[in-house]
């Protein structure tokens, strides 16, 4: 009784197992030769092209996440709305936009990109390290461009490593290598105080510094000091740096709080050399006017793309149609507090730079167009930049100018004083 | 319903069930397309996260806010080994190792206070690992993370990456899941039933509450960990984002959403954890998190006991007109099935309202 009882259970096991084994044959068959991912052409039609975004649109990096996405439409709504972009192979296409939100965790990103790799041509303009980190790996297998995202490491911008990637902003190292020669061709007898946060960051820009004064006689580093992210404060190591009475003050600070405290610490101190801010903590409004930046001989930081804020630039006819853009195609609401929406639509005409060149509908063909392109200068870049992608290891903008503070905006230097 | 109840419970049919399930599971990864595999592992690896705060939280009534930061141990044990070669078993054990020993040793402080301030001491863990993973970059890789592809499917299986990824996560997530639910409804699970209902009646039982609170916190890091082993194998990324204390929180979320102290609550946990970002983000990518707060307080008012509790409730719903449904809705968790005449005791919520398995089988 009992054994024929599990007979039955066993023969039952074996018909379920045979008719799921027979069912699992039929299923993946189908797509065995694409594999998912798509092929050269997945995202591209006669009529259109779709580009994928993952970027922040919540959470704490939501501001500059939605300006990843914003910029790029008004781009290309306006382009579509002229008809659309003419491809290098004579067809004419609209450009459509997915974007999804990844909330700056790159478990989601991976995973807005598994979502998104079947039905795009190309990922682009998403904001953040990690976040494209994390699927970097999987998109070089796919074979899927990973181009022109808003992160400053510089591995998106190894061709060899990353051979389906490109970073689109300067990294930390460019920035910091401007103000480097900056001071080396000064011809001025400098000193040099440094203040680095301890991280890539802070190293990138030291580096790329160190590496600007390379070979200058007349620029000397004489005390170099580190903070810790989390720390609070950074007094202590200000102290230590003013008692050098240092020329220069290079501050590799990205916390908002620290870079306006030690602002004020030193003039507490009566120290006041010229000071060199990172562009994303050099805001006019944010940090020099609360730090009293105005007693400082010179505070300088680096740029490429115009500030729509600036009274220099209000009349200026990229900035009016980059506005008018963003309010008509975008729905983004007033001026951008980021500099991202202005990165991002350069994305934008950058990305219709390849398209116009790529011969083929083919991502094979859109890599080698996109590595093609030098001395474009798209809307918004100031004078001095430009987009340049033929260069292995640099991001396609890796020129930026240094720039002083005016007391309400910043204007363009090509000397120290 | 008796009927149903009797027909269900004899040994054979719950035979023929769990082949059913195990073939299943051993099938799925051969069926679906690549998109909805690594939904499905992805589902996996949170699924264990949530089980793991279930043990402590669901099970023993301790409140863990720190249940990410050991995934994230998990995960950067994982990714340091991998990257370094290390042999796959011993990434593994050490994956689970590490983090149970960093849990233990907090337990061992947090759980001499009470309430609250244990809450206190894992809300310091995520915010510690962040900063702490960017400064030992030389074995986390900084704020640029680690990513290692050590998961991909070998040659000679000739499975697609997904699948053999949904294989190891069924795997091991299974037998996670098994011994869970046996260390639950054994005598572990009774005395942790106690330490949650009340510590004065366990310490006269002679059960010490401390032990049980070190142990429940000390099983939850080494599900955390095994979480953080599949995490990477499924993600093959990890940063110090990973463990950022939001996370935690939305761990905690889909603990209460899918069933706080329910086995089967854990994988629905899982799956609010991965698919319902996606699904706001169908909706409006720009109000993913509007939406997700709109459907947690929408969720915690309709089911206060969370989602494993729907066919219970659509049970005593539908229960004047049809008598048989209740049974057969109730398959998924045939040995918690109500028994008649202890509905009345469903209905009154435990502590914090949360309604829980152990009391049904009290």
């Amino acid at each position: 009784m009992n054994r024929k009882k599990n007979l039955r259970l066993t023969g039952a096991i074996a018909l379920i197992s045979a008719v799921a084994v027979t069912l699992a044959g039929c299923g993946r068959g189908g797509d065995g030769s694409s594999g998912g991912a798509g092929g050269e052409s997945t995202g591209i039609t006669d009529s259109t092209v779709t580009l994928g975004i993952t970027t922040p649109l919540s959470g704490a990096t939501a501001g500059p996440g939605t300006c990843t996405v914003a910029g790029i439409k008004a781009y290309f709504g306006a382009v579509n709305a002229a008809g659309g972009v003419k491809f290098g192979d004579g067809k004419t296409r609209k450009v459509e936009i997915k974007a999804l939100d990844d909330a700056y965790d790159p478990q989601k990103a991976k995973s807005n990109y598994d979502q998104l790799k079947g039905s795009v041509f190309a990922m682009t303009s998403g904001l953040g390290t990690p976040t494209n980190r994390a699927y970097r790996e999987a998109a070089i297998a796919d074979k899927v461009p990973q181009v022109l995202v808003q992160t400053g490491d510089p591995i998106f911008d190894d061709a060899k490593q990353s051979p389906y990637q490109l970073g689109f902003v300067p990294s930390y190292a460019n920035e910091g290598e401007a103000f480097g020669k900056l001071l080396a061709s000064s011809g001025k007898d400098l000193t040099v105080a440094i203040l680095s946060q301890n991280d890539d960051y802070g190293e990138g820009y030291v580096e790329g510094f160190k590496k600007g004064i390379e070979g200058a006689s007349n620029v000397k580093v004489v005390k170099e000091l580190t903070y810790e992210a989390t720390d609070t404060s950074v007094d202590a190591q200000i102290t230590q740096l003013a008692s050098t009475h240092a020329d220069v003050m290079f501050n590799a600070m990205s916390i908002t709080p620290l870079a306006i405290a030690a602002l004020q610490k030193a003039q507490q101190l009566n120290w006041k050399p010229s000071w060199f801010l990172p562009s994303n903590t050099s805001s006019p409004e944010a940090i020099l006017k609360p730090g009293k930046a105005s007693a400082y001989p010179g505070v300088y930081s680096v740029s490429f793309a115009k500030a729509p804020q600036s009274p220099a630039f209000a009349k200026d006819a990229d900035v009016t149609k980059f506005l008018s853009d963003l309010h008509k195609y975008a729905k983004y609401k007033g001026t951008p507090a980021f500099p991202h929406c202005m990165w991002s639509y350069m994305v934008g005409a950058t990305l219709e730079q390849a398209f116009q060149k790529m011969t083929d509908p083919t991502r094979d063909s859109f890599m080698k167009a996109l590595r093609s392109i030098s001395d474009f200068k798209a809307p918004l870049m100031l004078e001095g930049t430009s987009v340049n992608t033929t260069m292995d290891g640099q991001p396609a903008v890796s020129s930026v100018v240094v720039q002083k503070y005016n007391g309400t905006g910043y204007s363009t230097v090509d000397s120290l004083g | 319903m008796p009927t149903a109840v009797g027909l269900f419970s004899r040994a054979p049919l719950r035979w023929v069930f769990t082949a059913i399930v195990v073939i299943v599971l051993l099938v799925v990864p051969l069926v679906f397309d690549e998109y909805t595999n690594q939904n499905l592992a992805r589902i996996g690896v949170f699924a264990v996260a949530v089980l793991g705060l279930n043990v402590v939280m669901g099970y023993t009534g301790q409140v863990s806010l720190g249940q990410i930061f050991f995934v994230g141990a998990g995960a950067y044990v994982t990714g340091y080994g991998a990257t370094h070669g290390w042999n796959i078993v011993l990434v593994f054990v050490a994956s689970v190792v590490i983090p149970g020993v960093m849990g233990l040793v907090v337990a061992l402080a947090a759980a001499r206070l009470g309430g609250l301030a244990i809450a206190m001491v894992t809300i310091a863990l995520p915010i510690v690992g962040v900063p702490l993973a960017k400064r030992l970059s030389d074995y986390t890789g900084g704020s640029q993370g680690i990513s290692s592809a050590f998961s991909n499917a070998p040659a000679w299986t000739g499975l697609y990456n997904d699948q053999w990824q949904l294989y190891l996560v069924i795997v091991i997530g299974g037998a996670v899941f098994l011994l869970t639910r046996n260390l639950v409804r054994g005598k572990y699970g009774r005395a942790f039933a106690i330490v949650k209902s009340n510590e004065a009646v366990a310490a006269s039982m002679g059960i010490s509450p401390y032990r049980y609170k070190v142990l429940a916190f000390t099983v939850a890091s080494l599900i955390g960990g095994v979480s953080g082993f599949l995490y990477m194998a499924v993600i093959q990324f990890t940063s110090p984002e990973t463990m950022t204390f939001g996370h935690s929180i939305t761990l905690l979320a889909s603990m209460v959403i899918g069933g706080a102290a329910s086995i089967v609550g854990s994988l629905l946990g899982g799956a609010y954890y991965v698919l319902v970002p996606q699904w706001t983000n169908h909706i409006d990518p720009n109000m993913t998190e509007l939406l997700q707060g709109a459907l947690l307080l929408l969720t915690l008012f309709v089911l206060p006991g969370g989602v494993a509790t729907l066919p219970r409730v659509i049970a005593r719903k539908l229960r004047p007109k049809n008598r048989s449904t209740g049974g057969a809705g109730r398959q998924e968790t045939p040995s918690a099935r109500p028994a008649p005449g202890r509905e009345a005791v469903e209905e009154t919520p435990s502590v914090g309202g949360i309604p829980t398995e152990r009391q049904e089988q009290a």
